[in-house]
């Protein structure tokens, strides 16, 4: 901090003194507001309104509901292969006649290879579709010797 | 001989005690910033569309890019994590359950389906981070 020296002296020091004073107030302000700007900046969030998975109730409703099966790269529709810049399309036109709530609910089953990015994509697309997303999780198998 | 004696004519620096008052501002504000463990760790959220800010955010749940998951920065095996998850939920009404998801995007869906059976037995209302998706 470049404090002058307390007191007085002649004109010309006086006003290199306040002037450094004030430089240092400019300064202050000047991180305060780079540090709130920087503290402002929120995080961006999905919300997910996802029931609880269990695995008979998504057993129950693999026979009634729409299917998505998610691998790799690739989109399944109800076992159809659907490029998945497609599926909000695809599941828009599947969900279109459907009223009911429980009828909406999509049940999604991704491959163990699935990665996050291309799983958020495509589960985004389902919602914008108007679908209910249900995870289908994969059983474990128990070996009975 | 008598010398007279001077009086100190002593004023506070005000200015500069403006600056030192500045000063602690800015360092309490850089504190609470670093509070939060989770912003030390190592992932990179997926790019995706339809994001809403996030305000104050109680629970986060994060996956780096080694695989590894923490709770509110803190690692934790995904076995204890629906009774910890459960445990800091307490009774929140439902408006304050969200649980955010700090999930790298090259986590494979063994690791991350788990995570968010976990969150939605323990109650949490799941809000995935992501990078809002700029159309190109």
């Amino acid at each position: 901090m470049a404090a002058g020296p307390v007191g007085g002296g002649s004109g010309g020091a006086q006003t290199a003194w306040v002037l450094n004073l004030l430089t240092d107030l400019a300064f202050n302000l000047l991180i305060f507001f780079v540090v709130c700007a920087s503290t402002a900046e929120d995080e961006k969030g999905r919300p997910q309104q996802m029931p609880s998975a269990s695995k008979e109730k998504a057993a129950e409703q693999k026979n009634t509901n729409i299917e998505v099966a998610i691998g790799r790269t690739d989109v399944k529709v109800n076992g159809e292969d659907v490029p998945p810049a497609q599926v909000k399309a695809k599941l828009a036109t599947l969900l279109a006649g459907k009223t009911r709530p429980e009828d909406k609910i999509v049940v999604v089953k991704s491959a163990k290879d699935a990665p996050y990015s291309h799983w958020i994509k495509v589960t985004g697309a389902i919602e914008q579709a108007g679908g209910a997303i249900t995870l289908q999780l994969e059983e474990e198998q128990e070996v009975v010797r | 001989m008598r010398f007279a004696r001077r009086k100190l004519d002593v004023t506070p620096p005000y200015v500069s005690m403006a600056d030192i008052a500045f000063n602690l501002v800015l360092f309490f504000l850089i504190l609470a910033k670093t509070q939060d463990d989770s912003n030390r760790l190592d992932w990179v959220p997926a790019k995706a569309a339809g994001g809403q800010a996030i305000k104050n955010p109680l629970i986060s749940v994060t996956v780096d890019r080694d695989n590894r998951v923490y709770l509110n920065g803190q690692q934790i095996g995904l076995r204890d994590l629906t009774e910890k998850v459960a445990a800091l939920l307490g009774d929140k009404p439902p408006t304050e359950r969200s649980v955010v998801l700090k999930i790298h995007h090259e986590t494979l869906a063994a690791t991350f389906e788990p995570i968010m059976e976990a969150v939605s037995q323990a109650g949490g209302e799941v809000v995935h981070v992501i990078e809002e998706e700029r159309p190109s």
